[in-house]
């Protein structure tokens, strides 16, 4: 679609535009969530539907938005590298609670699995939109990995993790007022396990110790998934 | 290899840029490590293992990447966004499949957080009255 800019042709120039319009809306709506931290503001929702209106108005496909901003993708492989720190610095709790946080994801990873799997059946929904909606508890980068290994669409997966952390960020508040979990392990495992990067922000919100464990066990949980996905692809039989 | 306390220098401490700059080689390391060697896993995460082995083996100093690290951390969401607008190419979701779509998710994400913090709690409290964990934590 050719816009009344110079030079709009130029990929270089797409890509440049594309790119500060996505940071240019996260930064305000981030500043927006900020003044007002309700959850139908939350960054994560309002940045991609502002720009998706701004495409559709623009008549501009997704794959030509993407081509610009790829790169934005791309940096949650250091984002990830970057997770070494957290983990590094809870290497005590790690040491005194693995048991617990072991056993905490598993039976978490394992209820994502089944009732992904089980929902989805009883709503007539099947083949690679099943397998692609299997992985959404846990982080981008772990999800894409384990969505591509078991016969799902590491796109559509994306799409689904990033629901998942919206909906969870609002769940998990709810749930903490009326579940009788007390200790900051369980409080952050519930946001770790269940909404990955969007709930350890929202566990930061309700504590310091929450969010730790929050982002610990959001990575240990999309590790423990990356190494189990071949035997799940197995049992699957894709 | 790296020396004890990697790196020296005050600029490389304050810089959040070249902090970031840092971690994105040992990505792209990781990255490298996964095409030569094949392993099933994102170039990240083993980006990641070799990170954590420097900081344990004290090769590496939690400061020298603190401020680049926290700063990924805390615009990840945004590296989320593009990802988002592949929505486009999926207008069927628009209708039933949609609402079906995000029945799965709501009725999954429950169940996950409500099952994942009953058995940390639970197992917790199991743990403390059989002496394997002496302070609560929190």
């Amino acid at each position: 679609m050719a816009l009344p800019i110079p030079l709009w042709d130029e990929p270089l120039a797409q890509a440049a535009v594309w790119s500060a319009v996505t940071i240019g809306f996260y930064v305000v709506a981030k500043r927006l969530y900020r003044w007002r931290p309700v959850p139908w503001l939350m960054p994560l929702l309002v940045t991609p539907a502002a720009l998706i209106l701004v495409a559709l108005a623009l008549h501009v496909s997704y794959r030509d938005y993407i081509r610009g901003t790829g790169w934005l993708i791309g940096l949650l492989g250091p984002a990830t590298v970057a997770f070494a720190l957290p983990i590094y610095e809870q290497r005590a709790v790690i040491r005194r609670h693995w048991p617990v946080l072991a056993v905490g994801m598993l039976a978490g990873s394992t209820t994502a699995f089944l009732t992904g799997w089980a929902l989805s059946t009883l709503l007539g929904l099947d083949g690679a939109l099943r397998l692609s909606l299997l992985p959404r508890s846990i982080s981008t980068p772990f999800a894409m990995t384990v969505s591509g290994e078991i016969g799902g669409i590491p796109d559509l997966t994306a799409v689904f993790v990033v629901v998942t952390g919206v909906l969870g960020a609002v769940f998990g508040e709810l749930l903490l007022a009326w579940l009788p979990v007390r200790t900051a392990l369980a409080r952050g495992a519930l946001f770790g396990v269940g909404a990955h990067g969007a709930g350890t922000a929202k566990a930061l919100e309700i504590g310091r110790e929450e969010g730790s464990i929050a982002g610990l066990v959001m990575v240990l949980v999309g590790l423990l998934n990356v190494l189990a996905a071949p035997a799940i692809a197995h049992y699957l039989g894709s | 290899m790296l020396s004890a306390h990697f790196p020296r220098s005050r600029t490389f401490r304050d810089s959040r840029i070249l902090q970031v700059g840092l971690i994105g080689l040992f990505w792209l390391a990781g990255e490298a490590l996964v095409r030569l060697t094949g392993l099933p896993l994102p170039g990240g995460i083993v980006g990641m293992a070799i990170v954590l082995l420097l900081l344990a083996s004290h090769r590496l100093n939690p400061g020298s990447m603190r401020r680049g690290a926290e700063w990924l951390l805390a615009e990840m969401l945004l590296f989320f966004v593009p990802a988002v607008l592949a929505l486009m190419n999926h207008r069927e979701f628009l209708g039933l499949l949609g609402l079906k779509i995000l029945a799965v998710i709501a009725g999954g994400t429950l169940a996950v957080m409500a099952v994942t913090a009953l058995t940390v709690e639970l197992f917790y409290r199991w743990r403390s009255k059989h002496g394997a964990a002496d302070t609560l934590v929190g």
